[in-house]
C-alpha cells in the first residue's frame, strides 16, 4: 500500500530537492533526431524484397525437415547418377578390352 | 541480409559437396565391383546375356582365333619394317617402296578378312538376335574407323580433292 505524504515540510523538501537538481542540457537538434529515428524505423526498408525472399529461402533451407531431406535428395541423385556413370565406364572399359583382344590397332 | 546470403552460400556449397561425394564414391564402387580385369570376354556375357555353354563354346573360338591373329600380327610388323628398309632416307617412291605397300595392304586385308570371319562365326554361337547385334556391334568398332575416314575424305562432307 503507497502511504499519502500530507507533511506540508516534507512537501517543501521535495520541491527545494527537485528545483536543486539541474537537469543535463540536451544536445543540440535533440528533438529533430529523434523524430527522424522514429521515422526511419517506421519506414519501409529499402530492397525490402531481396531481403524477405532471401530470408525466407534461408529459412526454408535451415529447417530441419528441408535440411535433412535435401541431403538425402542429394545424396540418392549422387549414388544414382555415380552408379550410373560407373557401370557406363565398367562397361566400355570391358568393351574396350574385348574388342583390343580381337582386333590390332593397325587393323582400327 | 550478409548473413542470409553467407548462409546460403555455405549450404549450397555443403549441397554441392555431398552431392560431388555421393556421386565420386558411387561411381568408383560400381567401377570396381562390375570391372573384371582378368576376363577379355566378361564384357560379351554381360552385353549379349549370354549363358555358360554359349560362353564355353565363344571361349573356345576366341583362343582358337587368338594364334592366328598374332601370326597376322607378326606378319604385318614384319612387312612394315621391310617398307621402313625400302623406303630408307630416299625422296621417291621406288618400285620396291610401291610392292612393300601392296604387299602390306594385302596382309592387313587378309588379316581383316580373318578377323570378320571369326566375328561370323562367335555370332552364329549367339541366339540369333543377339548375334545380329554383336556382328553389326563389331563392324562397327572395328571397320567404323576407316569409314569415318574415308567420308571426312569425299564430298559428301565438303571436303573436296582438287586437281
Amino acid at each position: 500500500m503507497k502511504k499519502e505524504n500530507s507533511n506540508p515540510a516534507d512537501e517543501k523538501l521535495g520541491a527545494l530537492l527537485r528545483a536543486s537538481r539541474t537537469s543535463p542540457a540536451l544536445p543540440p537538434r535533440f528533438q529533430e533526431n529523434v523524430w527522424r529515428r522514429i521515422e526511419d524505423a517506421e519506414a519501409p526498408v529499402k530492397s525490402g524484397e531481396v531481403i524477405t525472399w532471401l530470408d525466407a529461402l534461408v529459412a526454408l533451407l535451415l529447417r530441419p525437415r528441408f535440411a535433412y531431406a535435401t541431403v538425402a535428395a542429394l545424396m540418392l541423385g549422387g549414388i544414382l547418377l555415380g552408379a550410373h556413370s560407373g557401370a557406363q565406364t565398367a562397361r566400355h572399359d570391358a568393351e574396350a578390352r574385348y574388342v583390343a583382344s580381337v582386333a590390332p590397332n593397325s587393323l582400327r | 541480409m550478409k548473413r542470409s546470403l553467407i548462409l546460403l552460400i555455405g549450404a549450397l556449397a555443403l549441397g554441392a559437396a555431398i552431392f560431388a561425394g555421393s556421386y565420386f564414391v558411387a561411381q568408383r564402387t560400381t567401377e570396381m565391383c562390375c570391372a573384371s580385369p582378368t576376363d577379355d570376354l566378361s564384357w560379351l556375357r554381360t552385353e549379349f546375356h549370354l549363358g555358360d555353354a554359349e560362353m564355353a563354346r565363344i571361349r573356345e573360338l576366341h583362343e582358337g582365333y587368338l594364334p592366328q591373329c598374332m601370326e597376322m600380327c607378326a606378319k604385318i610388323a614384319a612387312k612394315k619394317g621391310e617398307l621402313k628398309s625400302a623406303l630408307g632416307s630416299g625422296t621417291n617412291l621406288t618400285a620396291e617402296v610401291q610392292t612393300k605397300l601392296a604387299e602390306l595392304a594385302g596382309l592387313r586385308a587378309q588379316c581383316q578378312a580373318q578377323m570378320l570371319q571369326h566375328f561370323a562365326t562367335v555370332s552364329q554361337a549367339m541366339p540369333p538376335e543377339q548375334g545380329r547385334r554383336y556382328l553389326a556391334e563389331m563392324q562397327k568398332l572395328t571397320l567404323g574407323t576407316h569409314e569415318q575416314m574415308e567420308e571426312s575424305m569425299s564430298g559428301d562432307t565438303g571436303h573436296e580433292h582438287h586437281p
